[in-house]
């Protein structure tokens, strides 16, 4: 049988750099394959390639036996390979329908509102959006929901190939088993996907074999029933990660740092009370829009409350800004580094200084010894290559941004940590190191709290979990109750099975 | 076609690689127009000629440096420095007519100008548009500079005490220039060494990661505005000091090549390469800028072109230069 789609000795330089060497890859059609490795392994160079972003390699691709070479996403797309990428290439104001047919050959040039609903009924269906109201304009529903409708968009120019690049990253759980479930979908329906993704629980989830790309080469495709976790990620690290989460130590549990009372940030439904003692590192589970990431925030500054105080070091207040926060030793990543995590046009260095350019200046002044000094001990804390200190942060890949996003803090020596998404978008490799940076923070006598939807890092890094739905405070496990049935039971259906919601008292 | 493209992007990247051949090759422009300039225009190189593009340099460089923190820390520019320096330069020689003296109508208008700026600063800082508040200031300052002096000329008699500032001169170089040159020194020292230097720089890379890490833009915006409106403010009074006289209209009509003092103070944070969002670029390049626009002006005015042509060639270097910085920016950052 050969290969709908098929990659032989694909090489690709950029300058000195070589980002692919002779790389081999095949898909078959109905095929579902894995496409995994660290950040900087050369996926997203190879998924260029492919979807006509990149001509500048040699090698040879062939689609349906027909070696091809794609100079331009258009004329991939027109041979019938779609991508759907990271950043949604939807118009927000624009309904669901409109969208579906916004580019591409099969969009009709004459149509009704009415008509284009009609037409774009089978997309939606196909990818589970039959009870969407077609008439919505996109920007009102779920960032999932668009994740779909920008799926349904590529389903109607009729693709062989469609590749999926991380379209869970930025999604709960409940969103992400809504894309999965479309994948299967497709998958039965005769199409193939390439299915690029951190997220190892998905990968075995639903691909049928694994291609892993390692230093810009691949290996042969692997069957996904002859892996599990350990060895997929051994395969992808050229080594064994030994342990992906730190051991969790005892913590002496006298005192509690700091106390949330009746903090109340805007958009959540009621007040959260909680508090955390030095050592620890407390998870907040829960799903896109449950509130767990809204209460870090409100802690840091970074969001207004409607009420409520925090307790932290005899002092009892609401920090009014991150500026606030910071002078207490409170520091807040939120989970979009790019919008506010990073200075991506300046250099590494002035990324790791910007908490605390008091710390490196006297009267004014910068000392620019003092501060390189600070920025390499840190940058070294955190494994940032040193060498590139000069370099823009914007140069850096996924996971050494958020080392850097994480690593500035150090510089104001915080007592409380806060992050919101300790590791989205981040490789296996680089996330180990973070989760180990953390609990060693927390070692040395920090509290950490951090928020995620990823059930793996609550149950792996939390000593204490708080969970969250709806915006309401909904259950406490202790280490010993942590696993991902129960966490996963209190974010999803935290009142029973028939998902009774309690009136939100106030 | 793809291998065309695929042939720039390389050329972009290798030149991106060097950047410091990239600050080479505009020197050799500057260069070639000097010595095109000295071929071609036989009064070019003389000392008078030479002493007015650095005196034109001067004026408009001293206010594009002012803006350039603006610009720098995000805040986009300020549309109200032509009307800002004709209110000043109202206040200065009424204040001078009336015998003041230098000193006190000097910081007597220094300090209008810093109500004003930082007044608009906390309109901007607090989350306003700075093109519509500034705009509509610029309505409002000129406005006041008009209604107090009637729209007549106010002038002041020599000797006065602002002579040494408008024609005075130090070793054959002017006052004014000598001026530019410190505040320029002193501008690109502040940007570099001091924590303010670098909050510009980290506000204007990103506003709300700065707002994440203590660096609030509400201030940033007060103390930009403040000390663009005063660079203004002090253009005015130097151009008072020289002709010894102010009208209101000074810098609307009777300014470099476009007639427009505020225009051709962007164009040359412009042509300087700063990056029009913040962040990226520093003073120095406003410095230069200016003394490049000035110089291709003074030439084409040697060869007789009328205000048409020169506004143009104005135009298509604000045109070519953010190409070419937008390019190497871009090239710089695709390399991982």
């Amino acid at each position: 049988m050969t290969a709908l789609l098929e990659l032989t000795n694909i090489s690709r330089s950029f300058g000195a750099i070589k980002a692919l060497k002779s790389v081999d890859f095949e898909i078959n059609s109905g095929e579902v394959m894995g496409l995994v490795g660290e950040n900087g392994a050369g996926k997203s160079s190879l998924v260029k390639i492919i979807s006509g972003f990149d001509d500048g390699y040699t090698g040879s691709l062939r689609l349906n036996g027909v070696v091809q070479r794609f100079s331009s996403p258009l004329k991939a797309e027109r041979s019938g390979i779609a991508i759907a990428q990271q950043e949604l290439s939807l118009i927000p104001a624009m309904t669901v329908a409109e969208n579906v047919f916004i580019s591409g050959e099969k969009a009709p040039i004459f149509a009704t509102k009415s008509s284009l609903a009609r037409k774009a009924a089978p997309f939606l269906s196909e990818v589970g959006l039959e009870d969407v109201d077609p008439f919505l304009p996109v920007e009102r529903l779920s960032i999932g929901e668009q994740q779909l409708v920008e799926v349904a968009r590529l389903l109607a120019q009729e693709p062989q190939v469609l590749i999926l690049d991380e379209p869970t990253a930025a999604l709960g759980e409940s969103d992400s088993i809504r894309i999965l479930g479309m994948v299967r979908r497709l998958a039965e329906r005769g199409k193939s996907i390439i299915y690029v993704s951190h997220r190892m629980d998905e990968i075995f989830k639903i691909c049928n074999r694994i291609t892993v790309l390692r230093d810009g080469q691949s290996q042969e495709a692997k069957d996904a029933k002859r892996l599990d976790v350990s060895s997929l990620v051994e395969l992808m690290l050229g080594r064994e990660l030994a342990h992906m989460f730190p051991a969790h130590p005892k913590i002496p549990r006298g005192e509690a740092l700091l106390e949330v009372h009746n903090v109340w940030p805007d958009g959540t439904l009621e007040p959260f009370n909680f508090s955390v003692f030095a050592g620890e590192i407390l998870g907040l589970a829960g799903q896109l829009g449950s509130g767990s990431g809204d209460i870090l925030a409100a802690i840091a500054g970074a969001k207004r409350s409607r009420e409520g105080r925090i307790k932290y070091k005899g002092e009892s207040f609401l920090p009014k800004s991150p500026k606030h926060a910071i002078s207490r030793g409170i520091a807040y990543c939120s989970d979009d580094r790019k919008l506010d995590g990073l200075f991506l046009g300046r250099p590494i260095v002035e990324n790791l200084s910007a908490p605390a350019l008091s710390a490196i200046s006297k009267r004014g002044l910068i000392k620019h010894d003092k501060e390189r000094s600070l920025a390499l001990s840190n940058a070294s804390k955190f494994t940032i290559d040193t060498s590139r200190l000069d370099n823009e942060a914007g140069v850096l890949s996924g996971g050494n941004q958020q080392k850097v996003a994480l690593g500035k803090w150090l510089a104001i020596e915080p007592n409380v940590i806060l992050v919101n998404e300790p590791t989205r978008g981040v490789d296996v490799g680089a996330r180990a190191e973070i989760y180990g940076k953390l609990r060693e923070l927390a070692n040395e006598g920090a509290a950490v709290i951090f928020a995620s939807t990823d059930i793996q890092e609550i149950t792996g890094l939390a000593d204490r979990v708080i969970s969250f739905y709806r915006g309401m405070q909904v259950g406490e496990l202790q280490l010993t109750e942590i696993n991902p049935a129960s966490v996963l039971e209190q974010i999803t259906h935290p009142f029973g099975v028939d998902d009774k919601q309690p009136e939100p008292h106030h | 076609m793809s291998n065309i493209s695929s042939y720039f992007s390389s050329k972009i990247d290798s030149l991106a690689d060097n950047y410091s051949a990239l600050v080479l090759g505009l020197v050799v422009l500057f260069f070639a127009v000097f010595i095109f300039g000295m071929v071609t225009a036989p009064n070019f190189l003389t000392y008078f000629n030479l002493k007015t593009i650095v005196r034109d340099a001067a004026l408009v460089g001293i206010m594009a440096i002012g803006l350039t923190f603006v610009t720098l820390s995000g805040n986009f520019f300020l549309l109200s420095l032509k009307e800002t320096a004709a209110l000043a330069i109202i206040a200065f020689a009424t204040s001078m007519s009336a015998g003041y003296g230098f000193e006190i109508s000097f910081l007597f208008t220094i300090v209008i100008a810093m109500l004003t700026g930082s007044a608009q600063g906390v309109l901007i800082g607090l989350g306003g548009n700075p093109i519509v508040v500034t705009l509509g200031a610029a309505g409002l300052l000129y406005g006041l500079g008009a209604y107090w002096s009637d729209n007549l000329v106010v002038s002041f008699r020599r000797p006065h005490g602002a002579e040494w500032l408008g024609t005075g001169s130090f070793l054959g170089l002017p006052n004014i220039t000598i001026a530019f040159i410190l505040i320029a020194i002193a501008a690109e020292l502040t940007l570099r060494f001091t924590n303010f230097g670098r909050q510009v720089y980290l506000i204007g890379a990103n506003r709300a990661a700065g707002r994440a890490t203590g660096h609030e833009n509400f201030g940033m915006a007060i103390k930009t505005c403040t000390i663009a409106s005063v660079c203004a403010a002090f253009v005015a009074i130097a151009f008072s000091a020289q002709v010894s006289s102010a009208q209101v209209n000074y810098f609307s009509s009777e300014f470099g090549s476009s007639g427009d003092m505020t225009i051709m103070v962007i164009a040359t944070v412009m042509v300087g390469g700063n990056s029009i969002m913040g962040g990226y670029g520093s003073t120095i390049r406003s410095s230069l800028g200016a003394v490049f626009i000035s110089s291709v002006d003074n030439m084409m005015v040697l060869h007789g072109f009328n205000s048409g042509p020169r506004v143009l060639a104005v135009g298509l270097m604000i045109v070519f230069s953010i190409m070419v910085f937008a390019l190497v920016r871009r090239g710089s950052r695709s390399q991982e």
